[in-house]
């Protein structure tokens, strides 16, 4: 494993960390969307270091391009797959926690996460 | 006919879709949801079972065109039994459980269709993703797949809280989402865990390398990876420690949206379950996991119950209590105690589905949710305090209907595996069930009437009743003849044992 790969996978896991304490330790809503995305964030970064190949070139086959060559140095295009989906799939899920906490913020004139109690 | 493999999802999801925007075009709505609706539980019936391959892309060994023109070191190897593409796997288990999933689809469709006028296009559209997600989760044989619908599930099941209107509904759907906000990434996290180890997320091809040696499967990252994938697990399902959250969220629904939100439970609980059990069988402590997971779920819910004051939050948390059976039949991992864990799904979506409808009946007659405020109902609507008492009959195990044959047949499973300890536990909840179940029942339909209590009987839409005829039905066939389920299930547990 090299230094970079190692690196991000550090780094994700100190996203996904950050995230969670965030979640459950701060009050506030938005803040605490903003710690779910670097959780989803941080689990994105750990894919993408996964597809990492040093010196690796994109997948997409090119004419000209023997296969062999190809196959030895495309970097493999499965994790970012993912990542693409996952990031979709993230944005859409904050986006409809945004709007909820949007109308709750005109119903009750905060952002603390009190008012989800019953 | 394996192309309507795939239609079992895409229909709803295009339904949902033209609903969407056909949003206030009220009787174009009502034909398109219900015909939809009506189509959804006749697919898995004409279907022939196999494997699906988006794209076109089947396994090169199957696919000898492709194979010519590859390099020898990829067509000499195993490679030429992975799948290329997303992969959707339909076999007699499927079959059933999408069946069984359709028809609750239906009733719950065709009950919102009729108790409303003029019929949301967004809210039907919420109610045929959900149902799209569920079965795709189901058929897939792809980890990545199954989490992409796990997340659209989710959002769901959350929209369809949000347009509820109930007091508390928004709350609920942002506190659902915030918990699935942190579940939904761990089970990717588990996901990205076993692609980095296999190199794949086809859950057949993840199998076929670890078990012939292409992998070490006693590397610690795939029992990190099974913790992860049972977290999501636990979260999809409703079991502890999402147990308070799952329950609050069927009691925030409207009561036809409760029977369905209930139905995804159960099968998402199936569904990733069967998975845990076939990619980390050889793991133990994953068993024991499912199991111990199983059986304080089964006790938080029912003691949880007993203490509700209000009737949606007491079967919420009986629905919760109950899924714990489905747990333990699968952790035992015995034949037959993941036969019986499979028909006690089954068993379950649709009692369920039933005493929610039934509970919802309570609401249009009073618009009280408050057990204590209500007393006296009987007199009022019979017949439907008759379903009522039928079904709770069902949920706690009364011969000869459904539920006794899967809870006898898994307490018989766990005296056989040899846990006749876990056998006296299903026994004993069982019981207090039943007797939380009568007191609710009692106090609602027996107790003499309160004063100022508001009754109107006519209110109760003709279609609940003759959605819960139908469920009933359904339960009392399957108790009588309950091999029409459990011969089912072979292709699933050869697959897994």
């Amino acid at each position: 494993m090299i230094p970079v790969q190692l690196a991000s996978f550090f780094t994700a896991a100190a996203l996904i960390l950050i995230g969670i304490i965030g979640v459950f330790f701060i009050d506030n809503l938005i803040k605490k969307v903003i710690a779910l995305s670097f959780i989803s964030d941080g689990v994105n970064l750990f894919l993408v270091t996964l597809g990492y190949k040093p010196g690796g070139i994109v997948y997409i086959y090119m004419p000209g391009m023997s296969s062999s060559w190809f196959a030895q140095n495309a970097s493999y295009p499965l994790p970012f797959a993912l990542v693409l989906t996952s990031i979709v799939i993230g944005a859409s899920t904050l986006a409809v926690m945004l709007a909820i906490i949007i109308i709750l913020y005109h119903r009750h004139g905060s952002l603390s996460s009190k008012i989800l109690e019953d | 006919m394996k192309s309507l493999i795939a239609l079992m999802v895409i229909l709803p999801i295009l339904c949902g879709l033209l609903l969407n925007l056909l949003h206030k075009k009220d009787r174009t709505i009502k034909i398109l949801a219900l015909t939809v609706a009506i189509i959804l539980p006749i697919i898995p019936l004409i279907a022939s079972y196999g494997a699906y391959y988006f794209g076109g892309y089947p396994p090169i060994a199957e696919n000898p065109t492709i194979a010519e023109y590859l390099p020898a070191y990829i067509t000499r190897s195993y490679l030429v039994k992975f799948h290329p593409a997303i992969t959707y796997i339909f076999n007699s288990a499927q079959r059933i459980f999408i069946f069984i999933l359709g028809i609750v689809a239906f009733l719950a469709i065709f009950t919102s269709l009729n108790e409303v006028k003029k019929p949301s296009g967004v809210y039907s559209f919420l109610m045929f993703m959900a149902t799209a997600a569920v079965t795709a989760i189901v058929l897939a044989d792809d980890i990545f797949n199954l989490y992409v619908f796990f997340e659209i599930a989710a959002i769901s099941q959350a929209g369809i809280i949000l347009s509820s209107n109930i007091k508390g509904s928004y709350k609920m759907a942002l506190r659902y989402l915030f918990l699935g906000g942190v579940a939904a990434p761990m089970l990717l996290l588990g996901v990205a865990l076993l692609l980095g180890a296999i190199g794949n997320v086809n859950i057949s091809d993840m199998i076929f390398a670890m078990r012939n040696g292409l992998i070490d499967q006693g590397n610690p990252i795939f029992l990190t990876a099974a913790g992860l994938i049972i977290f999501g697990w636990l979260y999809g399902s409703g079991l502890p420690p999402f147990h308070t959250i799952k329950s609050g969220l069927y009691s925030k629904a409207l009561p036809h949206a409760a029977s369905l939100i209930q139905a995804f439970s159960v099968f998402t609980l199936v569904a990733l379950g069967i998975i845990i059990l076939r990619l980390f069988y050889y793991i133990p402590v994953v068993r024991w996991a499912i199991i111990i997971f199983s059986i304080a779920g089964m006790a938080l819910g029912i003691s949880m119950a007993i203490m509700q004051t209000d009737f949606k939050r007491l079967i919420g948390f009986l629905a919760v209590g109950e899924l714990g059976y489905i747990g333990i039949g699968l952790g035992l991992g015995t034949t037959m105690s993941i036969t019986a864990g499979l028909f006690q799904a089954v068993n379950e979506a649709l009692v369920t589905a039933c005493l929610f409808l039934g509970f919802g009946t309570i609401l249009y007659q009073t618009g009280i949710s408050e057990i204590d405020k209500l007393g006296g109902l009987l007199k009022y609507r019979p017949g439907v305090a008759g379903l009522m008492i039928l079904a709770g009959f069902i949920m706690a195990g009364i011969p000869p209907f459904n539920v006794f044959q899967s809870k006898l047949m898994l307490i018989e499973s766990a005296i056989s595996a040899g846990f006749p300890e876990l056998a006296i536990i299903m026994i004993l909840l069982s019981i207090v069930t039943f007797m939380t179940f009568m007191k609710a029942y009692y106090s609602i339909y027996l107790k003499p009437e309160p004063r100022g209590l508001e009754v109107k009987a006519e209110r109760i839409p003709s279609s609940t009743i003759f959605s819960m005829i139908i469920l009933l039905v359904i339960c009392t066939i399957l108790g009588i003849l309950p091999q029409l389920a459990t011969s089912q299930f072979g292709s699933i547990i050869h697959g897994l044992l």
